[in-house]
């Protein structure tokens, strides 16, 4: 809504490019920003400020805030060209999945290295399973395989492999919904249903098992991100009901944050069949952790606008990451790895969780900082 | 040598006794499923896997009694026996020189060769470097799914190596098995990778202690994976049980890994046919 107004005034032709090569800050970025930093410490498991993020005050966790960003962010590229015909417009997306899957592939690569060197400089071969790399290093000729068809993840690598499936999707959002909005909602929503009453999820090869984030149930973020990012039907019904949307968010973020502190929700092993339908759960993206994040999106939406107020610099900061936030998740990635390498190596304390915190941030902003300098020399 | 030969016929003892308890069981419940089965009933004709030389280890090494309440009914019932192989790299078989020499497989091969009338399914879902936050999430997704029997979960050496506080992983443990348990499922905890690098590291002492805590509140069978390895490279000193990176086990250390679960299940079978369940 207001934030795609702002997003298009920012590049004032007044400013010089040298000062401002990029958009002012604004509400998507800000948002991204934020998840990526918790994605960044959600992903150091066991580092003492984990239970600070906000996957601990209710059902979702910073992964959903960056799918349906995600979603919102490609429908605004979408919206910029309105005029592309159907075959340029998959070729766009379509070129965008390549970028995430060489993305995923180089910092799977330096994960790889990473998690050897470790083990080579500390002289812990066990350093070799962790994260699910045990298979690269004792049946490389299955485990090479899966890495290029993205059907073997390091753990805590496989946010990006669900983002390249629903970019292979994306183009068949994006024509859904020239179609009709309704189709795109009925096409995505059914297929979300189906995953849930069947169970249905990708395997993993060599290792037995089902991808963490089931592509086939979080599409369904991806498309509402998709729907809401831009004029049409979705943004209409919230700025009709702007007030009850609003007071169902807050009750909800509410009331999940006494579900998920007080453990009142079905767990698999006891809800009702279907399960999927009734418990809380990341890998189907099941119906709770849904709508946590809309309603954080309802509760939380124009909070932005207060923190560019009174805390501009944290404005400026998290939206520098949000608008090269391909660069700043592929880094990070690799920083939560060396966050867990650094706490294993020096020994968990609460000096090595908070320089982990301190590190991590400031390395992330240094990535988007050169990011948006290349960008800068380039203009 | 001296101290193989002392300690050897002890374990032999056992598993005799608790594979003729089991077999006994089995052919008291072919006959007469419902009623109160003795110890004393005839031999039935089930071959028995024995516990190999070179694992044998004393049987208290290995695991506290504890109830297998769906195991035992499925056994008397004879219906087949679906396993959920959880945890991370020694589910998964890091050092083994292939999958079907992993804990589990041979696992499976030694059950249907005790159970020989029970068709019993394994499923291995063994993570590498997974803590048991991770495998606890994916755990109660899987049991729900696949519907096994029984659980085997091995845990707690990533969360020691990779220092997850001891109370957020004991909750994590605990409050699993208990909804595990609720849900009619067995479940077996398997221990803690044994390794000399870790023998006097206190945080990798306290999340042992942690696991065997959660196991005695929730009463249910912990195979202590640490003391019997212990035991066997103190005692068999000569033996190689370890892959090359001297912490994850070859094929033999997965045999007898899958030896000692089998055992833990087997004994408690006989626990239940002397004392039948309150």
């Amino acid at each position: 809504m207001d934030e795609l107004a702002n997003r298009r005034v920012a590049p004032t032709p007044s400013v010089p490019p040298k000062v401002k090569g990029t958009r002012a800050p604004n509400e998507i970025d800000f948002w991204r920003g934020y998840a990526l930093i918790a994605i960044f410490i959600n992903h150091v498991p066991g580092i003492f400020y984990e239970q600070f993020t906000h996957k601990n005050f209710g059902f979702s966790d910073s992964a959903e805030l960056f799918v349906l960003l995600a979603g919102w962010s490609l429908r605004a590229m979408v919206d910029r060209s309105p005029d592309l015909e159907p075959v340029r417009l998959v070729l766009r997306i379509g070129g965008r999945a390549v970028t995430l899957y060489i993305a995923q592939q180089v910092i799977t690569v330096m994960a790889i290295a990473m998690i050897a060197a470790t083990a080579l400089l500390t002289q812990t071969n066990l350093v070799l399973q962790w994260n699910n790399a045990a298979a690269v290093f004792e049946e490389p000729v299955t485990a090479n395989i899966g890495l290029v068809i993205l059907s073997h993840h390091l753990g805590y690598f496989d946010i990006l492999p669900l983002y390249i499936v629903l970019m292979w999707m994306a183009p068949v959002f994006a024509v859904l919904y020239r179609v009709s909005p309704t189709v795109l909602l009925a096409a995505s929503g059914g297929l979300y249903v189906a995953t849930l009453y069947t169970g249905f999820n990708l395997p993993t090869w060599p290792v037995e098992g089902r991808w963490y984030f089931n592509p086939f149930a979080w599409q369904f973020v991806f498309a509402l991100g998709y729907m809401l990012g831009g004029p049409g039907p979705g943004q209409q019904i919230v700025q009709k009901y702007r007030l009850p949307i609003r007071i169902f968010g807050v009750l909800f973020v509410v009331g999940s944050l006494f579900a998920a502190t007080y453990g009142w929700y079905f767990d698999w092993l006891n809800a009702p069949e279907p399960a999927a339908f009734f418990v809380v759960d990341k890998t189907f993206q099941t119906p709770l952790r849904l709508l946590h994040v809309l309603a954080l999106m309802a509760t939380f939406g124009g909070a932005f606008y207060f923190i560019l107020k009174y805390l501009p610099q944290i404005a400026r900061f998290c939206s520098m990451l949000g608008r090269n936030s391909l660069n700043v998740f592929c880094v990070g990635s690799l920083l939560s790895l060396s966050g867990q390498i650094g706490r294993f190596a020096l020994s968990e304390s609460l000096w090595v969780d908070t320089a982990v915190l301190i590190l991590g941030p400031v390395l992330l902003s240094l990535t988007a900082w050169v990011s948006e300098w290349r960008q800068r020399l380039r203009a | 040598m001296g101290i193989r030969m002392a300690t050897a016929p002890k374990g032999l003892i056992f598993l005799i006794g608790a594979v003729a308890a089991c077999a006994v069981g089995l052919a008291v419940a072919q006959t007469a499923p419902t009623t109160s089965p003795t110890p004393d009933g005839p031999a039935a004709p089930i071959a028995t896997h024995p516990l190999s030389t070179q694992c044998s280890v004393p049987a208290n090494e290995i695991a506290a009694p504890a109830p297998l309440p769906t195991l035992i009914t499925r056994l008397e019932n004879h219906q087949p026996l679906r396993i959920l192989a959880i945890g991370s790299s020694s589910t998964w078989g890091v050092g083994a020189t292939s999958n079907r020499k992993n804990y589990p497989s041979q696992l499976e091969a030694m059950l249907e060769r005790i159970l020989k009338d029970v068709p019993i399914e394994m499923i291995n879902r063994g993570v590498s470097g997974e803590t048991a936050g991770t495998t606890a999430d994916r755990l109660r997704m899987e049991a729900a799914l696949i519907k096994p029997d029984i659980v085997l979960w091995q845990v707690g050496t990533n969360d020691a190596v990779q220092r997850i506080a001891v109370e957020q992983f004991e909750r994590t443990v605990s409050r699993t098995v208990a909804i595990l348990k609720r849900k009619k499922i067995d479940i077996v905890l398997v221990g803690l990778q044994y390794t000399p690098k870790y023998a006097r590291d206190e945080h990798y002492f306290a999340i042992r202690e942690a696991l065997k805590r959660v196991a005695a509140e929730q009463n249910v069978l912990y195979v202590r994976r640490y003391q019997a390895m212990e035991y066997i490279s103190k005692t068999k000193a000569t033996m190689q049980m370890m892959a090359d990176d001297d912490f994850h086990l070859n094929d033999v250390g997965y045999q007898c890994m899958a030896e000692h679960i089998a055992q833990a299940v087997t004994a408690n079978i006989f626990v239940r046919r002397r004392k039948p369940a309150s």
